[in-house]
């Protein structure tokens, strides 16, 4: 199983992940790579987040992105 | 139709057509700072259907159509049954990757669309570029802005391309974020882009007729990169059928990365 630092160099190679604290303003992550991450985050985990979860405060940084994921099922 | 009066009008509609939809679809990915514009504008509008929320952007002389629905088969369901959807000049469009649309585009077309262009998305990543040459490139100033909006709707298709207004020009140029090439005086040539952190994206990039041929694309493109060397991540959206475009962008280290925008359009456009 990958980790979610994993997926989001997969999706996004070009950016260190792990220096940022807000994807979004950082310009790392833009609403159609959010589409692209929650199909792998489900996949990855088994997992379906929910429609009204794809928002962009879930998908401010590591952090948020694991509380959504355990929100949804997943066990890290 | 309604008319929107706030952003928090926006984000409740598309919760409400979330709620409880595992298989939500939607192309409508609002940014605040837009959508204000828009609403201030009075150019805004809603309609809550059962299972689908739509909502009409009037753009000169059509509707910009977005959606968002429970799944496809409600979206196709209150498509078919939104009289304004059927009467009036409407333009939609969907982003992802190929066939992965299809299911939404042929939902769409049931509803009397047809597809009236494509767009695909080209990126970049950083790394360094030569000096510019090439006529002079500075900001572009607020009595620019007509001059801008003109050669930009001389250029581009306004139905499969979402041009700006001239408020949204006059915005961008407060922002800095045009750049304008000038030979003899005149508006040669305009780079406009917007930037979030590390990433920036091309909206347009035009050169008039009669300064084609004279460096002035390049001038510009090379000074939008050098403003730019903290940017680790380039993107912009071309005409798929456009290959010189295509090919300038190319020339500048741009290639696709898989996803495109399918236009489709309604009423009396010709396709």
């Amino acid at each position: 199983m990958k980790s979610v630092i994993e997926i989001l160099k997969e999706i996004r190679p070009e950016f260190d992940f792990a220096a940022s604290s807000d994807f979004i303003a950082d310009g790392m992550l833009d609403s159609f790579d959010m589409v692209t991450l929650v199909s792998a985050l489900d996949k990855n985990w088994g997992i379906s987040i929910q429609g009204t979860d794809i928002v962009p405060e879930n998908f401010q940084n590591l952090q948020t992105i694991e509380a959504l994921l355990r929100k949804n099922g997943a066990r890290l | 139709m309604t008319p929107i009066q706030t952003p928090s009008q926006v984000f409740d509609a598309v919760q409400s057509a979330k709620a409880g939809a595992p298989a939500f679809c939607t192309n409508f990915f609002p940014v605040e700072s837009k959508l204000r514009g828009w609403i201030d504008h009075g150019e805004l509008f809603a309609e809550l259907r059962n299972g689908a929320t739509f909502f009409f952007r009037k753009d000169r002389d059509f509707l910009r159509l977005y959606f968002c629905a429970a799944d496809v088969a409600a979206l196709q369901r209150e498509m078919v049954a939104r009289p304004c959807v059927q009467t009036e000049r409407v333009i939609t469009d969907l982003v992802g990757k190929g066939p992965a649309l299809d299911d939404l585009a042929s939902a769409i077309e049931s509803a009397g669309f047809r597809r009236h262009t494509l767009l695909q998305r080209l990126v970049r990543a950083a790394g360094p570029e030569s000096a510019a040459d090439g006529p002079p490139v500075g900001f572009a100033e607020k009595a620019d802005s007509q001059a801008v909006l003109r050669l930009i709707e001389s250029l581009f298709d306004h139905y499969g391309e979402q041009l700006p207004t001239l408020y949204e020009i006059e915005s961008a140029v407060a922002s800095r974020q045009i750049l304008a090439a000038r030979s003899n005086g005149k508006l040669a040539g305009v780079l406009f882009f917007e930037t979030q952190g590390l990433a920036s994206t091309i909206r347009f990039w035009a050169v008039a007729e009669t300064f084609r041929d004279l460096k002035t694309g390049s001038a510009l493109m090379r000074q939008y990169l050098k403003i730019h060397d903290a940017v680790r991540r380039f993107t912009l959206w071309v005409n798929a059928n456009n290959e010189n475009a295509i090919r300038k962008y190319r020339h500048f280290g741009y290639a696709p990365d898989g996803l495109i925008d399918r236009v489709l359009a309604r009423g009396l456009i010709p396709t």
